[in-house]
């Protein structure tokens, strides 16, 4: 039975939140940050009955379309954040951090519905691939929001600004700090995803074979590729491994991203099919998990969607 | 009470004589033992910052307490100062005027510095010393007490202390906390050994910081420096190795050039940090660092210009607050004198009282006596009717004394009630 918690309930949450966070630059009443925490944790919450209402409908389920995987991206950034607004309570980290956050709410808003892998794809394999990946794009993200608030701060102090206690950034040495694990994590992380997805194609031996010309598989390996290689310039130069430098990769990370996840929503891959069901996101928005994963499943009844057979990973 | 305060501080007096009559720990103990011997019915607390030097006095009544020239005469002979050399320096307050005086200063609202936080911890001091020499009672007790707490409202009710003011405070809490998270493992180069540099390595430490160089021309000056703040004295040879080892660098000499040129620094000290970040605190005047250095990628290079007008914008903020801290000294104050002055009329009230239930307790006595058959129930509710018919009797002159005292000592109906009801002194 629905409960009725829908991506309204927790977007609004993280809206909320967010709205603070900017309200914070004009004004910082005592109540403000308890607000904060309280709007933060009602959206976590939400986010999180939703995602377990999608695991109850679905079969494949977690992270086994891309509506999916992006909720739940979301959500594990959503926990960041709310982590970091306890550990920093002074900084104004949501400014950059809940913005992200709801972007892949957006994103998932419009992502397809549909399994990614069909029933005789690995189970285990499927599920490691989604959750490496997930987790490598929130050490990415967190990168690069990291990166972005060290550029903004170190330009501030270089140019002597005002610093304001309405907009305060936590210090630069922490910000190096978060920035440089978070290019090792994305790095393993990610890494972590391609050899399961490998490794999943591996096991299905219905003799398809890895298919390196997919357009997901092109761009997740030109950003694997991109990491391992700033990694390596951040171990070999000590430059790298200090302030901008290690901010500036982590930001090129940020890009190759970008160019990853619209390719998983745009193209008609074996990672889902973007296309056509594009379109399903709107329709069913709003709506609760049990009610899309009812309209995903009729969809493919009338033959909507492709076979499962045409519809897996590396 | 009776309580009076004399001394000096830097609004009226020059630091020479704030120097001349300043008392160290042991003369602290010294003096309060020797005043005791002096006056025994007083209680005395002594304050010596290097902005003041204080002396409280206090006694329970009128005559406990030294007068002002009497106090003046024990602060001077103490250091043997002619009354001659401090005309016009010294400050003489009494009762209520020396209890604000006291709350200004705890919460910072008299200091050269408004806001600043040390004096809070120092008039502690003054208090624990003199309850450790015996020189406090009951009455500067419950002075210095309300005085922190006072203090502490005006800490958490206003954004007072929010804002510091002084170069050194601001560049390390507001611009170096911004680069550094942490400073206890920070590799500190304190150039110069001035006054500044001494000030900055005090903020420094509070923050944390442990590892502290001291670069200066004279070695003799840098050891000592050193050894004042458990840092290590380094040749001025070693300068440039020691900019390429630093994470925090203060400028504080009196050199008149520039001592760390761009050029130089680009060349001998830039490969070396391979742009690990540098905070640098050019206090000096002039300069000690050319600006350019701060072109350099990784260093954030601050001088007193930059910094004063951070110090100028929490000034302003710090005025911004000031008419709010001033209410909570008048509140505060007001409430301490109330209560100063209803501890007078206690001997009053408990003479009244008593006057009262003397003769209750006698006729009460008599009538159970008349009326033997009388049960308890009877005799409870009668005695009840008794209390109730005191109580009601004393309300009046009771509530008379309350709001005459949150004018002042309410001598006048003090007598007057002592004289109408023939109560003993």
């Amino acid at each position: 039975m629905s409960s009725g918690v829908n991506m309204l309930c927790f977007t609004a949450s993280f809206g909320v939140a967010l709205a603070l966070e900017v309200m914070g630059l004009w004004a910082r009443p005592r109540w403000r940050r308890l607000a904060v925490v309280v709007a933060a944790l009602a959206g976590i919450v939400a986010q999180t009955w939703y995602l377990a209402e999608r695991a109850n409908a679905s079969p494949w389920a977690p992270l086994s379309s891309q509506h999916d995987w992006y909720l739940s991206a979301a959500w594990g950034l959503a926990i960041v954040y709310l982590a970091l607004v306890l550990y920093q309570p002074r900084a104004s980290i949501g400014l950059f951090l809940l913005p992200i956050v709801l972007a892949l709410i957006g994103a998932a808003r419009f992502a397809s519905t549909e399994p990614m892998a069909g029933a005789e794809m690995p189970r285990i394999w499927g599920i490691l691939h989604g959750v490496f990946l997930m987790l490598g794009t929130i050490a990415v993200l967190l990168g690069f929001v990291a990166g972005l608030m060290y550029l903004v701060q170190s330009a501030r102090l270089k140019n002597k600004a005002p610093l304001s206690e309405r907009f305060r950034l936590p210090s630069l040495e922490w910000l190096e700090r978060v920035n440089a694990r978070s290019l090792i994590a994305a790095t393993i992380l990610v890494g972590l995803g391609f050899v399961t997805g490998v490794l999943m194609r591996l096991a299905l031996r219905d003799g398809s074979g890895l298919q390196w010309t997919d357009p997901v598989v092109i761009s997740l390996s030109g950003m694997f590729s991109w990491l391992v290689a700033a990694e390596a310039f951040r171990l070999a130069y000590p430059a790298a491994r200090r302030g901008r430098k290690v901010a500036y990769l982590t930001l090129a990370g940020f890009v190759f991203l970008v160019i990853t996840l619209s390719t998983f929503m745009s193209s008609k891959s074996m990672h889902g099919r973007g296309g056509e069901s594009a379109g399903a996101g709107p329709k069913t928005a709003g709506t609760s998990p049990a009610a899309r994963m009812q309209q995903s499943r009729s969809e493919r009844a009338v033959g909507f969607i492709p076979t499962v057979q045409q519809e897996v990973t590396p | 009470m009776n309580l009076r305060m004399v001394g000096c501080t830097h609004r009226a007096s020059g630091v020479d004589l704030r120097q001349q009559l300043a008392f160290g720990t042991e003369q602290t103990s010294d003096a309060l033992a020797r005043w005791r011997e002096r006056f025994p019915t007083a209680e005395f607390a002594l304050l010596s910052t290097c902005n003041r030097v204080e002396l409280y006095a206090a006694g329970a009544g009128p005559v406990e307490a030294p007068e002002t020239d009497e106090l003046v005469d024990a602060l001077l002979s103490y250091h043997g100062v002619p009354t001659k050399r401090v005309e016009g320096q010294i400050l003489s307050l009494h009762q209520r005027e020396a209890v604000a005086h006291l709350y200004r200063v705890a919460a910072s609202l008299d200091s050269m510095v408004v806001g600043e936080p040390q004096i809070l911890a120092q008039v502690k001091q003054a208090y624990q010393r003199s309850v450790d020499s015996g020189a406090a009672g009951p009455a500067l007790h419950d002075l210095f007490q309300s005085a922190l707490r006072a203090a502490r409202r005006v800490y958490n009710e206003t954004s007072l202390h929010k804002h510091r003011v002084s170069i050194p405070s601001v560049a390390i809490a507001d611009f170096a906390s911004r680069v550094f998270e942490r400073f206890d493992d920070k590799h500190v180069l304190v150039i110069g050994a001035g006054e500044m540099a001494e000030e900055t390595i005090r903020y420094l430490q509070d923050a944390g910081a442990t590892r502290i160089h001291v670069v200066n021309r004279s070695p003799e000056r840098a050891l000592e420096l050193a050894t004042a703040w458990s840092g290590v004295a380094v040749p001025w040879e070693r300068l440039w190795d020691e900019l390429a080892a630093a994470d925090l660098v203060i400028g504080a000499t009196g050199a008149t050039e520039p001592i760390v040129m761009a050029e130089r620094f680009e060349r001998v000290v830039a490969p070396l940090r391979q742009q690990r970040p540098l905070f640098i605190l050019d206090l000096a005047v002039p300069r000690n660092f050319e600006p350019e250095v701060g072109e350099q990628l990784g260093v954030y290079l601050y001088s007193l210009d930059d910094l004063a007008v951070a110090c100028e914008r929490n000034r302003d903020a710090r005025a911004a607050e000031l008419p709010a801290a001033e209410q909570i000294i008048v509140a505060e104050t007001d409430a301490f004198m109330a209560a100063a002055h209803r501890r007078i009329t206690g001997p009053v009230i408990s003479g009244l009282r008593r006057n009262l239930e003397e003769p209750k307790v006698a006729e009460l006595e008599r009538l159970f006596k008349k009326l033997p058959d009388l049960d308890e129930r009877s005799r409870a509710e009668i005695t009840q009717f008794a209390d109730r018919l005191v109580n009601k009797l004393l309300h009046p002159p009771l509530e008379s004394l309350r709001d005459a005292s949150q004018e002042g000592p309410p001598h006048g109906l003090l007598d007057a009630i002592r004289r109408l009801f023939r109560l003993e002194e």
